[in-house]
């Protein structure tokens, strides 16, 4: 099995974070939206088979918390951007991430997601950070599940100490 | 994969015959006679499968905008080009081949080729209010400028801002 | 999703997608609604619109050998193949029979790897979420064979003009060919959990039916095209790289409807197999790329001796392969039907145009022939078994 290059994670900006439950409450918060992280269903192309390839039988993203990708924006914490986002798919990619209740995160799955890949031209938003605040980016074409796997896990590790 | 070239002189006498280099011959006629020679390519020839339909644009040829349907005859497992060249406008064939429907929008959209007699002449891959058609060889590529492509710039072999636009 | 109650007919306009479970990619379809029952259905694409067509004008032959996996990625190696094949017709150049075999073979496995994900797929969008687990784990022993191979799971470019990137290591031909023993019991078990299902035959049993004048006049291809008994499979009528010599069946069957697409399929998925063992078996010693030093560049021992070998070296990987001006267009049978690249050469580093025949394109234009009239639920079920792949559709 091949190395996957380190994960990177986006500097902190763009959410809007509330100031907890109180009541002492906000450690469990933090904890209960980190160990049961759902993503929503926004595969666009050949990432989003590596994702399906992540939730199945052998790399298993269930067992870390994401049990079911919930297909309403509306029920997700989660938005793995996995594939190319055209300039046709902007405004609906917008509109998914804003249908979202807070607290919420996005991931920047693969190349296209990340930076725009090898698709530098007029089609393509390059990267999707230029739309929606980005919180992991995962590189790769397609980055392999472990890649994805490693990057939802580190962003979990912040959520749950309370820094995303 | 030749068909007699005889037929296909006799079916289509006033246009310009050829192959291609993958052995498909091919037949460029006027664009006003597109539909008839779909027509007889369909009904006479038996090239009954609509295959494809694409433009190739060169700035500097006259007319711009080469455009070639590709047919597929069942009986025969053979292959028909038809090209016909034009600068702006081509009667549809949707009425013999439904299947020339998105073909006719996406040359439309990318190459901005008009089809006259269209049902929905809208653009289908770009958003509707794009302006332009991406893919004529005067637009430019798009996309960011990339820092470092020094060595592509110098060899020639572009990829490199130059393109950018 | 926008509701909307229409005045005068009390018909519903509802949106579904582009950003939907069941759509398969980025599809979005318009549909018009008397209660469950779909009047009207227009699909709508360019959601995934790469602009690769026009990218492919400003790099050479082989770099743009790279964007055509990114096309239809669920067939990654089979569009290689066809980009390849359009090319070496432009340059007339001998491919060594190694190389040749080692090309079905490849292209046999990623239509396994192709049927499997529409088995799995095919299943979840009904609802039968264990078919997905199942193929998706066949899946993983594939990918792991195609990492082994070439580097990479998915995009792996193997395919190259002039041959394959790089030769087969006798352990992973005997680790393929367990592969494929192992096949034939796995599909049983996909078959035993679908196939006579009665709750799966229940939807998928003369819904979406496409007759068969229909299919030819929209350009449908593949598997769609087989399941409305038209025995035409590219690789049978027109063969390539031999398919002739290889003893297989092409599938047809009768009905046109969902059902018969997926019996048409799973056959696939057989006979892919028994292909590809054929393939293996055949595979002849020899090198696996052309010797033609215009196409392919020469080995790397030859570098610090010929000075010949140096200059081809240096201008195949600073200018690029040059194909002979002209155009060419040689298709390939796809999982998803007929697949051919279109390419217009000047004789340059940089081709002028570079169009794929997508199958998918008119398959999926072919929908509201087959989804107007039925439930909402059978939409569903109809877009399971077109097999879309946007990639390939909005390219």
């Amino acid at each position: 099995m091949t190395m996957e290059l380190p994960v990177t994670s986006a500097p902190r900006g763009g959410h809007v974070r509330d100031g907890g439950p109180g009541f002492g409450l906000s450690k469990l918060a933090d904890w209960s939206r980190e160990k049961s992280l759902w993503p929503a269903t926004f595969g666009l192309a050949c990432c989003a088979i590596e994702m399906m390839a992540a939730s199945a039988a052998n790399y298993d993203i269930a067992r870390f918390g994401s049990e079911v990708f919930r297909a309403s924006p509306r029920q997700a914490d989660l938005m793995i951007v996995s594939g190319r986002v055209s300039q046709k798919m902007a405004p609906v990619l917008r509109e998914i991430y804003d249908q979202m209740p807070e607290p919420k995160w996005v991931i920047a799955m693969g190349d296209c997601a990340s930076c725009g890949g090898v698709f530098n031209n007029y089609a393509l938003v390059q990267g999707v950070d230029k739309i929606v605040p980005v919180d992991v980016y995962i590189p790769g074409c397609p980055p392999r599940p472990e890649a994805l796997i490693d990057g939802i896990l580190k962003l979990k590790a912040e959520i749950g100490k309370g820094l995303r | 994969m030749t068909v007699a070239p005889e037929r296909l002189q006799a079916a289509f006498p006033n246009a310009h015959h050829g192959v291609s280099a993958d052995g498909i011959p091919y037949v460029l006629v006027r664009p006003e006679n597109i539909a008839e020679t779909a027509r007889i390519a369909r009904d006479e020839l038996g090239y009954i499968r609509w295959i494809d339909m694409t433009a190739v644009d060169e700035p500097d040829a006259d007319p711009r905008f080469e455009l070639q349907y590709l047919l597929y005859s069942m009986a025969e497992h053979r292959w028909l080009r038809f090209k016909t060249q034009t600068d702006d406008k081509v009667p549809s064939i949707t009425g013999i081949f439904p299947g020339a429907d998105w073909y006719e929008r996406e040359v439309y959209d990318l190459f901005g080729v008009e089809f006259e007699g269209h049902p929905n002449l809208t653009r289908l891959m770009m958003p509707d209010d794009w302006k332009g058609h991406p893919l004529r060889r005067d637009y430019p590529i798009g996309g960011e400028p990339v820092d470092f492509t020094v060595t592509r710039e110098i060899l020639g072999t572009g990829g490199g801002n130059e393109l950018r636009g | 999703m926008v509701l909307q109650t229409h005045r005068i007919s009390n018909t519903l306009h509802i949106n579904m997608g582009p950003q939907h479970p069941s759509t398969h990619g980025v599809l979005r379809v318009e549909l018009e609604l008397d209660g469950e029952v779909v009047i009207s259905c227009k699909p709508i694409i360019g959601y995934l619109h790469t602009g690769i067509e026009k990218t492919f004008e400003g790099l050479t032959y082989l770099q743009g050998l790279t964007l055509t996996d990114r096309m239809d990625y669920l067939n990654p190696m089979g569009n290689n193949l066809a980009y390849c094949l359009s090319i070496e017709k432009l340059f007339e150049c001998e491919i060594p029979e190694r190389a040749v075999v080692g090309r079905v073979l490849l292209a046999e496995l990623t239509r396994i790897n192709s049927h499997l994900v529409f088995v799995g797929t095919a299943g979840f969008d009904l609802g039968a979420s264990s078919v997905f687990l199942y193929c998706l784990r066949e899946r993983e022993k594939l990918l792991d064979l195609f990492e082994w191979l070439s580097g990479q799971r998915m995009m792996t470019s193997h395919i190259r003009p002039g041959g394959l990137a790089s030769d087969f290591e006798p352990e992973w031909l005997t680790a393929c060919e367990a592969f494929l023993d192992d096949m034939p019991k796995k599909i049983d078990e996909y078959e035993s959990l679908l196939t006579n299902n009665p709750l799966f035959k229940e939807r998928m049993v003369g819904i979406g039916v496409l007759r068969a004048e229909d299919a030819i006049a929209y350009g449908v291809t593949g598997p769609m095209l087989r399941a409305c008994g038209i025995a035409q499979d590219l690789r049978k009528t027109n063969p390539y790289l031999g398919y002739e010599t290889y003893d297989f069946d092409a599938i047809v069957a009768e009905g046109g409807d969902c059902y018969a697409r997926y019996k048409v399929r799973v056959a696939e998925l057989r006979e892919a197999v028994k292909i590809a063992k054929q393939a293996l078996k055949r595979l002849p010693g020899g090198p696996v790329k052309t010797a033609n030093r215009k196409v392919m560049p020469p080995p790397r021992e030859e570098l610090g001796t010929s000075m010949e070998s140096l200059i081809h070296h240096f201008k195949l990987f600073t200018e690029g392969i040059r194909p002979p001006a002209g155009e060419a267009y040689v298709p390939v049978e796809s999982p998803r039907g007929e697949l051919g690249f279109y390419i217009v050469s000047d004789g340059t580093g940089k081709p002028v145009r570079v169009h794929e025949r997508a199958p998918t394109f008119a398959n999926v234009q072919a929908l509201p022939l087959m989804a107007e009239g039925g439930l909402v639920a059978d939409l569903i079920a109809v877009i399971a078994s077109i097999d879309p792949v946007m990639g390939e559709v909005d390219r």
